[in-house]
Order: structure tokens, then sequence, then C-alpha cells
């Protein structure tokens, strides 16, 4: 793999944990040194959040789905809308 | 791919109604009930060796515990009086559920020209599938070259979220 990859693997080792707790020393201590690493990781970690989103929504997606799946049968939908009446 | 189809119906079957009742209680309506009792099962299934198979008592509790707990959460957002005042209770409801409103944008962004490599990461980071299986879903030839190509769409997604500046900023 190329440097730049490598680089993003070990800044995803890094998040999840997967270091040493010497790699991981070390590893912070160069994230002391260097404005960039700390903005890679940074940028890193949103990243993940925003996966984590779409994962999120991709769920939500799936369980609209299943809803107007169940809704389509009739002894469901009445047993949900009699609730709300 | 997502969870077991079969599986998480069967899970909303069982579920759903008395979470709904609930809410219903509560003064809530019925798509404020439904969007709820989604996050509850968002917040269950994210809950390690929560994904398996079996539908226990203790799935169906703790769906309709978390729908209602979250409807607090709403009401506390909405400034409306309710009378638990306890974080512990929230303690349970990750703080980045949802989006942040300039948040959205670049997801909006990324939903649309990143599908392809996003697909590929929430199956590695959200859906914690190995680099076998995803190997196996998205054709790759071997679970390392999937690794590569994972690793190119993570350098990818974090260049598109630099490159928006708003987000520059807010990160940086």
């Amino acid at each position: 793999m190329r440097k730049e990859l490598l680089d993003i693997q070990e800044v995803d080792r890094y998040l999840l944990r997967g270091l040493t707790t010497a790699d991981r020393l070390v590893f912070q201590a160069r994230m002391l040194l260097s404005p960039d690493l700390r903005r890679k990781v940074k940028l890193q970690e949103k990243t993940h959040q925003l996966v984590r989103w779409y994962g999120r929504d991709l769920q939500r997606e799936q369980l609209s789905a299943i809803h107007s799946q169940l809704m389509a049968e009739e002894n469901f939908s009445q047993q949900i809308t009699s609730i709300f009446k | 791919m997502q969870h077991d189809e079969q599986w998480l119906t069967a899970l909303y079957r069982e579920s759903f109604p008395q979470a709904a009742r609930a809410i219903q209680q509560l003064g809530g309506d019925m798509d404020t009930a439904k969007d709820l009792f989604h996050d509850a099962v968002i917040i269950y299934l994210e809950k390690p060796g929560n994904s398996s198979f079996q539908i226990d008592t203790s799935a169906k509790a703790y769906l309709v515990g978390i729908t209602k707990i979250l409807w607090y959460k709403k009401c506390r957002t909405e400034h409306k009086h309710i009378s638990i005042d306890d974080n512990e209770t929230f303690a349970s409801i990750p703080d980045d559920l949802h989006p942040d409103k300039e948040d959205i944008p670049v997801l909006q962004y990324l939903r649309t020209a990143g599908k392809k490599c996003m697909d590929l990461l929430q199956a590695f980071y959200y859906e914690h599938l190995t680099m076998e299986q995803i190997a196996t879903v998205f054709n790759y030839k071997t679970g390392r070259s999937a690794t590569v190509q994972k690793h190119k769409c993570l350098e990818k997604v974090r260049e598109q979220v630099k490159q928006t500046e708003a987000y520059a900023e807010r990160v940086a």
C-alpha cells in the first residue's frame, strides 16, 4: 500500500484502539508535535461519525420498509390504529 | 445488507404495539411513536452482542423502555416540563444519535456522490462485518483487496470532509 493509505490505517488503529500501549504513547507524542497529524486524526474521527450516521440511515430505511409491510396486514394495522383512536 | 429481515420483522411485530401504547399514554402520536421506536431498535442493535436471532422478553422490554426514554429526552429538548431530571436515565442514548444541522449537507453529499464508498465503510464500521464478508458482498477477490479499497474509501471521504469549508472550520 502507498504511504498515505498506511497512514490512514495507522490513524484508524489509533481511533479504534488497535494500538499497543507503547505504540499508542508514541502516536500521541507524534500528535503533540504535528498539527498536521492532529488534523488528520480529527478528520478521520469525523469521517467515522459520518459513516455511523449513514449506517443508521440505512437501518432506518429498513425499519420503515418493515413498518409499511406490517401496516399492510389488516390485524396489525387495526391493532396499531386502535391505540391512537 | 443490514440485519436479518425476518428476525427484525418478528421483533418489530412483537414489540412495536407495546411501545406505541406507551407513547400514546404519554401524549404522543403514531408517527412520533414510530420514529422513536426506530431509534430504540437502532440503539438496541448497536449494543455489542445484541445482533442475535432471539426475541426474548428482555429485548421487548428494552425496546419499550428505550422508546419511553427517547420520548422524555425529546420533551426535555423541546423544553417541555417533565418530571424526570436524571442524566443517568439518558445514559443509554448516544449523544450523536442524529446528525447536527450543519452535518446534514455533507452527509447528503456523501449519500449521492460517495454512495459506493459509504456502503463499504458502513459495512465495516457500522455493521462490523469482517473484511472477508465484505469481500463477498462487494465482489472483491480477497479480504485483503477489500481492505485496500476500504482505506482508499476512507481517504476519499476524509478528503471530501476536509473540502467542505464550514466543516473544516468546525473540526479544526
